[in-house]
């Protein structure tokens, strides 16, 4: 339905986006993760045409959105990552604007606005001005926004950042609603990678401009299927101990954690042995040890070097 | 562009706070500045012990036969005080036949009082003068008062033109001018709430929407112009028929002079918001540079004061003199449209390039 061919985008000699090819099924809901930086927004602001590609195209069903940005703007809803709204009106007053700038008029302006505001769960409110609202209701009504107009592709830029946790299960139950209901495809920005391991069949993970990796949950998953993630707790921090697990073999990787270390390790029997027997010999004593299959958050980890939220 | 329009006259209705403002600005800076153009300059006046209340009065009477200056007896002590401590510029000391000036400062004011009171001073030792040679002092003063009332020579002044000699009105200039400049302010508050919207999102939402961008432009820009020209015909209006201007007799051509003020305006401010990023830098921007405007344009001291060719010569690129030009040129020399077309076209000029690379430097700017 929706595809980029080879993105990029430079901004005065520093380059953005580099090579970042994507796609779309109808109906699909696609994750693209990546931290602060990494080229989320200026790819979402290409794909729905507010800004030109240095090269590169997008396209829509086969049409390029970079020639004829007009075809995908009549099927996109654009949930921009700032608070994009009148701080002075209403809720309902400011849907009403958004309704009537897609030339919505009456009572199906009246129904939409209704219906949205059902949808993400401010309907008795809708009287209050947005100045008196919480940052999760700013942000329902940002969504709302988007959808008066019922929208085939729906592209969401980091919508739950700086919420309240009540706002956030609202927002990600209204994509799931989306979605699954509705048949709403889906392009969901975010650097939670819960949120795009509840919401997203597939997903692109991004850094420094590119894309790094992609595919469904139990595909990136296996990117990590010969290792294994060691939690260990520790009496007290030891740098020490950092080191001689780093000299290790199986060692693939180990990060301090507020209570001791994670380490990546490749699958092997005897692993639990070595490390022990290092604690040992530092005298660091090892509280607890927890082995487990590694998640998403480790694949990000592994691929980039750093954490989604650094 | 109706919906883009609505949304700021929807804002607006929500706090109509700053369009209240430079509305009662407008009002109260102009009453101001007329009170202190209509108010007589105080001065200080005492005498000589000598000197008898009968001659103090007399003295009084006589400097006060002056539309410039209102003379007061006061004690010397506080007369003093005043003029050392900078309250006031100038005091009189009066003996019989003489006077003295106590100035602390050189001022134009100092200059201009001596000479009204040495003109009053000269002409009435003239008279008591010439009188001790009358014989009848009081016959002799009667028949100077009447023979100045039917002088000998006559002096009689034209306009250019042959009418007569229009006086200047300085409170209707300071009426226009304080209405044009505060009114800028309003326009460019109005005109930010493009930046504003930009730095929202509000403004990519409505790219994104069927609306185009001319159609979002114009309910901006559109709505900026009404504001602004409503609060100047409130303002007049005030002025008409609550303080007695006389405004109505070319209401008509002096609408049409603000509405084109307005557009060039719109059209600076627009220049303004393109030049810079944030509705902060627009709001430094605005206040940095409007209130030199009238002082160049020479807005607050009569017609001639300002003669460096320079500052003339700068004050042209601003719309705010042109509009002055036009409108005390209709309301106080009963100009014609044709007569002040030049300063129309001049704002009109300046309204088109500043629109023009506005508008070009914003949409320039976002790709």
């Amino acid at each position: 339905m929706l595809e980029t061919i080879e993105l990029r985008k430079v901004f005065k000699g520093k380059t953005a986006v580099e090579e970042v090819s994507l796609y779309l099924e109808k109906g699909e809901s696609v994750g693209l993760l990546g931290p602060n930086g990494a080229g989320k927004s200026t790819t979402i602001s290409m794909i729905s045409s507010l800004l030109l590609p240095t090269s590169g195209d997008v396209r829509l069903n086969g049409k390029s959105v970079v020639k004829n940005p007009q075809d995908i703007r009549k099927v996109l809803g654009v949930v921009p990552q700032e608070i994009a709204l009148y701080n002075e009106l209403s809720a309902y007053e400011n849907l009403k604007f958004f309704g009537r700038i897609y030339k919505l008029k009456g009572n199906h302006l009246e129904s939409k606005i209704q219906e949205v505001l059902e949808m993400v769960g401010l309907r008795e409110r809708q009287k209050e001005l947005i100045k008196a609202f919480s940052g999760g209701m700013k942000r329902r009504i940002n969504i709302a926004a988007a959808l008066l107009h019922d929208p085939q592709i729906v592209i969401m830029d980091e919508p739950t950042v700086g919420i309240d946790p009540q706002s956030r299960n609202h927002i990600l139950e209204t994509v799931r609603l989306l979605n699954r209901e509705k048949g709403t495809t889906v392009l969901y920005t975010s650097h939670y990678m819960e949120e795009v391991e509840q919401l997203c069949n597939r997903m692109y993970i991004m850094d420094h401009g590119q894309i790094i990796a992609s595919g469904t949950q139990d595909e990136l998953r296996r990117i990590l299927s010969g290792e294994d993630t060691l939690l260990i707790q520790l009496n007290e921090p030891s740098p020490e101990l950092v080191q001689e697990l780093l000299v290790l073999d199986p060692v693939r990787q180990v990060e301090e954690t507020e209570s001791g270390l994670k380490l990546i390790v490749t699958k092997q029997s005897g692993i639990l042995a070595h490390v022990v027997q290092v604690a040992e010999r530092l005298s660091v004593q090892i509280v607890n040890i927890n082995v487990y299959t590694p998640s998403l958050e480790d694949v990000f980890l592994q691929l980039t070097g750093r954490k989604l939220r650094d | 562009m109706f919906t883009v329009f609505w949304a700021q006259w929807r804002k607006e209705r929500r706090s109509p706070f700053m369009l209240i403002i430079f509305l009662s600005l407008s009002i109260v800076g102009t009453v101001l500045m007329s009170m202190t153009t209509n108010n007589k300059m105080l001065i200080d006046v005492f005498g000589v012990p000598e000197l008898t209340t009968a001659e103090e009065t007399a003295w009084i009477q006589l400097l006060n036969q002056s539309e410039a200056y209102q003379f007061k007896m006061r004690a010397e002590q506080p007369s003093r005080d005043a003029v050392r401590e900078g309250r006031a510029d100038v005091a009189i000391k009066l003996s019989e036949n003489n006077y003295k000036i106590i100035s602390a400062i050189e001022s134009p004011n100092v200059v201009l009082v001596e000479q009204h009171v040495f003109h009053v001073f000269a002409k009435e030792m003239q008279i008591r003068e010439a009188s001790t040679h009358s014989g009848d002092e009081n016959q002799f003063r009667a028949d100077v008062e009447h023979n100045l009332q039917r002088p000998a020579l006559t002096l009689q002044t034209q306009a250019w033109d042959g009418n007569p000699i229009v006086k200047y009105d300085i409170n209707l200039q300071f009426l226009f001018g304080l209405t044009l400049f505060l009114v800028i302010y309003t326009i460019g508050f109005k005109v930010t709430g493009v930046l504003m919207e930009k730095t929202t999102g509000v403004w990519n939402r409505v790219i994104l929407s069927p609306v185009r961008k001319t159609e979002m432009y114009l309910g901006h820009l559109i709505y900026s112009f009404l504001i602004g020209f409503i609060q100047i015909i409130i303002v007049f209006l005030i002025f008409h028929y609550g303080f007695g201007y006389q405004l109505m007799e070319h209401f008509d051509m002096i609408l049409v002079i603000c509405a084109t003020y307005m557009f060039t305006m719109v059209a600076f401010a627009m220049l303004l918001a393109g030049v810079m990023r944030t509705p902060e830098q627009f709001s430094s921007l605005l206040s940095a540079t409007v209130p030199i405007m009238p002082m160049l344009g020479g807005i607050y001291v009569p017609p001639g004061t300002i003669t460096n060719k320079f500052i003339l010569g700068i004050s042209e690129l601003f719309p705010l003199t042109h509009a002055m030009k036009a409108l005390t040129g209709v309301a106080m020399f009963n100009e014609s449209l044709t007569d002040v077309a030049m300063p129309i076209a001049k704002l009109l000029f300046i309204g088109v390039i500043c629109m023009g690379v506005g508008i070009n430097l914003m949409e320039r700017r976002k790709a």
